[in-house]
């Protein structure tokens, strides 16, 4: 017979055997997992920022890369830096907010194919979507000034998208959905008894919302807000391409400068400049710790609820309105510019006689092409998924139990996210270059995988704990009353109640991978080639029609794996 | 003295006859060698060129050898191969970069010699192999107009053109201040014209971009007139489209891609038997054909009757890997 125990006075329900040695010994592996993956490319980098010369070249100890740092021309980078990624972000969580309630807590017509085609944006490679905009909303020749010229008979331009408004829009193209999804099943998980009682209690739609449903969405909310402020401030092609044609500098553009274009690679003033960004990013984790601490953000109890939704009446059609617009503006527009430019010999020249189908024969041909796709398919999947198992277990342990060095492990997982990605893949490349050569991780799959897990862990970490955050403690204490073990109830209270959250966090890490450039240059050898890799071979060969043909194959992946995925969901929640 | 001439080389000729015999033999043991080894791995920096996939089917084909690629842009493959052969992993074989990034590695001990490679012979002026690298092929730079906007009378003829008034505001150009075509550009003009012509082209207020893909799509679409500097070897990839390039009858700046042996390299004998090979008329014919000018003579005359005449254009300069961080601060200063 088995005696439960409350999970104060167990330690959070750690099987009694494991916990005298199995937990030290389960946190130190644990720590030494995390602490190859990040802390030591980290370290690698630190040595680099550190030293004259980067791994492997004689030279001297000095603090010259910060002491550069102190330019003004890196002070306007970060100035521009940080207006950009606040203005984008603040403009996103407050479009995803908006577009997550209408569709996990309004009976918005349509809602649930909405919120499949809302998120395309995030899972298109970036560049795709810069062209497709800069071929809308160049102020000579774009298609909308064009129209607009067109319509009104002014000679004056509407839009212009090499502009500080350019990079933020096309920054919010991926920072809306990725935020969206991230907190739109923290929303849909929310018990409505709260909402309903604080209406009974007089207050309005209004407050109700602000109050209870945003209040209670604190965790998750400031979790994406904090992912997506630091992506903002480490972003590369939006600035770049929107960015250095109109002299706007940022960080990252600061960085790839130092790193690919002088004749000497200042590897050291790099490495300095992303340790000085980490930094930064540090801050605003401390003060997001210091907003949720001792704050209770539970919404999924024993208590038994049906996750209802509001009914709108005739308001419904203006959030239908409002879902469509966003669809129109951030998928329609780029999308269907992709989608036509690919039937057709160039991108931007609609003419019949340059109708073709060359590009998806191109790609369909291509060798290279099929092997990369294999080989990304593999890491995707492997990546995504030993990245939520990690990520599940690190959320669990910094979220739900008070194990001593929980901080450590929560900072760990977080370093990768705080590290611009072209400065980590380098940490990467010397770190598993100069591992010894019987460890067989350097030139194989092995090491694309360690950096997939490594890079998508902060995702992983911050949508389950996010998700984690909801659950009331009763429920796995009520677990353990009935019996269950440790295990059983981590996996059919926790993990059970959170999977629409694993699923999610699944999704954004596997496309994650499919994406990823910086650290897969750097590691890939001709036999573990990957699709950015190819893409990339094709974009600088001259062929952005076929890269919009990969686009597009991505964007109905996603539609897949979307649509499976809600179908799970639906059966669970039978009111979606 | 002309009879002592004579007599001096017939004198030697024994000899000269022996040493090419003896490179012939030794050449033959270099082919051996290479289908033994039966593999070679190239890092290059080309990133995506089809043509140099051509030249490497060619290679697989008549010997038996597979290739491998391991593409990357030019600092990353100079980093990669600096930080494997400082953790001794020894993993590729030939290295094929702009002769910037060629040079500095050279300076750093990154190469071994080439050996003894029999096509060398062939290499024209101002191109010239040492006894570490070989000219591979040229990326040769000039403009690129919009044929919808600028009519023929008014197409710039020389470089000196751009600073017509005309052009104000309606240039588009690769940055002068970062690494790449735009930053060869500079040199050359400096180098050319001194820097009155950069002063007065930085009042022109050309538009700055790093994409070069996207700024030759952008000419072609008709949001600028003009683009600069203009890879010719693009050409091909936008035919079809109202574009058209012209090299200033100064000449046209250029940027040479080297081949050389990595350190320590696992198949030495099929990296010499490639790089011969990529000194075969056949191999540089298909580079020509494509837009790049050849490394060694008589191929120009073979190419396509479109390309020929722009092939066929005075060689204007190209940079010096030694002066280069001091041209990108000049650069700086000028176009602020």
């Amino acid at each position: 017979m088995t005696v439960a125990v409350p999970l104060e006075q167990q330690g959070a329900a750690f099987p009694r055997g494991l916990a005298r040695y199995g937990r030290p010994a389960g946190i130190a592996l644990l720590i030494l997992a995390l602490g190859f993956l990040t802390l030591y490319p980290m370290a690698m980098l630190l040595y680099g920022s550190l030293h004259s010369t980067p791994p492997g070249m004689a030279g001297e100890f000095n603090l010259d890369g910060y002491a550069n740092l102190a330019t003004e021309e890196n002070f306007q980078a970060l100035i521009n830096t940080t207006i950009l990624s606040v203005v984008k972000t603040v403009l996103s969580l407050a479009l995803a907010i908006l577009l997550a309630w209408i569709v996990a807590r309004t009976d918005t017509p349509g809602r649930g194919v909405l919120e499949v085609l809302i998120t395309l944006p995030f899972f298109i490679p970036p560049i795709l979507t810069a062209t497709a905009w800069a071929m809308l909303g160049n102020a000579q020749v774009g298609t909308i000034n064009l129209a607009w010229r067109w319509l009104t008979g002014s000679e004056g331009t509407l839009v212009d998208v090499y502009s500080y408004g350019g990079i933020v829009w096309h920054m919010m193209q991926y920072s809306t959905p990725f935020i969206f999804l991230f907190i739109v099943d923290a929303f849909r998980a929310m018990d409505p008894s709260l909402e309903e009682s604080s209406r009974m209690s007089g207050a309005t739609r209004w407050q109700t919302f602000w109050r209870i449903t945003f209040g209670l969405m604190l965790p998750v909310t400031t979790s994406a807000f904090l992912l997506s402020f630091i992506r903002g401030m480490e972003s590369f092609e939006s600035a770049v391409f929107f960015g250095t044609p109109v002299g706007i500098k940022v960080l990252t553009t600061q960085i790839y400068d130092l790193i690919t274009q002088r004749a000497q690679p200042d590897y050291q003033g790099a490495t300095a400049l992303g340790f000085a960004t980490l930094a930064l990013m540090f801050l605003l984790l401390v003060v997001q710790s210091r907003v949720l601490r001792g704050r209770s953000f539970t919404t999924v109890t024993g208590k038994a609820y049906s996750p209802n939704v509001t009914r709108l009446g005739w308001m419904r059609w203006v959030t239908f309105a409002i879902c469509v617009a966003f669809f129109v503006l951030t998928v329609a527009l780029p999308v269907g510019q992709l989608i036509l430019s690919s039937f057709f010999q160039f991108f931007g020249f609609y003419q019949l006689d340059m109708l073709t189908l060359d590009h998806y024969r191109s790609v369909w041909e291509n060798r290279q092409f099929w092997g990369a796709f294999g080989n990304t398919l593999l890491l995707g999947f492997l990546g995504a998924t030993a990245t939520m198992v990690l990520g599940g277990i690190i959320a669990y342990i910094t979220t739900r139990t008070t194990w001593r060095g929980r901080r450590l492990i929560d900072i760990l997982a977080w370093l990768p996210w705080m590290m611009p990605g072209m400065v980590l893949g380098i940490g990467f490349l010397w770190g598993f270059a100069i591992l010894p050569h019987a460890v067989p991780i350097y030139g194989t799959l092995w090491a694309l995988l360690l950096a997939y897990v490594a890079l998508g862990t902060p995702v992983a970490v911050r949508v389950t704990s996010g998700a984690y955050a909801q659950i009331a403690k009763d429920l796995e204490e009520c677990s353990r009353v009935h019996g269950a073990g440790w295990w059983q109830t981590l996996g059919r209270i926790l993990v059970a109640l959170a999977w629409p959250a694993f699923a999610v966090g699944w999704v954004l890490i596997f496309f994650g991978i499919m994406r990823e450039l910086s650290a897969s240059i750097l590691l890939y050898v001709p036999d573990t080639e990957v699709l950015s890799v190819v893409m990339l071979k094709m974009w600088n060969g001259g062929k952005p029609e076929a890269v919009s043909v990969i686009g597009l194959v991505m964007l109905v992946m996603v539609l897949i794996f979307r649509w499976v995925q809600l179908r799970f969901i639906k059966r669970r929640i039978s009111t979606l | 003295m002309k009879r002592r001439t004579v007599l001096g080389l017939l004198a030697a000729s024994p000899a000269i006859v022996r040493s090419a015999a003896a490179q012939t033999d030794d050449w033959a043991k270099v082919v051996e060698g290479a289908k033994k080894e039966g593999k070679l791995l190239i890092y290059t920096a080309s990133i995506g060129s089809p043509f140099h996939r051509t030249v490497i089917t060619a290679f697989e084909k008549k010997y038996d050898i597979k290739v491998d690629l391991l593409e990357a842009r030019a600092s990353e493959v100079r980093e990669r191969v600096r930080v494997e052969q400082s953790a001794g992993r020894f993993l590729g074989d030939l290295h094929h970069n702009g002769s910037t990034t060629t040079g500095m590695m050279q300076r750093d001990g990154n190469f071994q010699p080439r050996g003894f490679v029999p096509n060398v012979k062939n290499i024209e002026a101002p191109y010239e192999a040492d006894d570490i690298k070989i000219p591979a092929e040229v990326i040769s730079y000039c403009l690129l107009v919009n044929k919808n906007i600028v009519k023929p009378d008014d197409e710039p003829k020389s470089w000196k053109d751009l600073l017509d008034p005309r052009w104000t505001g309606k240039i588009l150009s690769d940055d002068y201040r970062a690494l790449g075509g735009g930053a060869v550009f500079f040199v050359v003009m400096q180098n050319t014209f001194g820097r009155e012509f950069h002063e007065k082209l930085a009042a022109q207020k050309p538009v700055f971009a790093r994409d070069i893909q996207n700024s030759e799509r952008r000419t072609a679409r008709g949001e600028f007139p003009l683009y600069l500097p203009f890879s010719l070897q693009n050409l091909n990839n936008l035919k079809g489209l109202p574009v058209k390039a012209i090299v200033p009858a100064e000449g046209r700046p250029y940027v040479r891609f080297d081949l050389s042996t990595l350190k320590n390299a696992p198949h030495p004998n099929a990296a010499r038997l490639f790089m011969n090979h990529y000194l075969e008329p056949e191999s540089q014919l298909v580079f020509a054909n494509a837009g790049y000018n050849p490394v060694i003579k008589g191929v120009v005359e073979k190419t396509l009757p479109e390309i020929r005449p722009l092939l066929a254009t005075k060689a204007l300069g190209t940079t010096d890997y030694t002066k280069q961080d001091e041209m990108l601060a000049l650069a700086k200063e000028i176009y602020k």
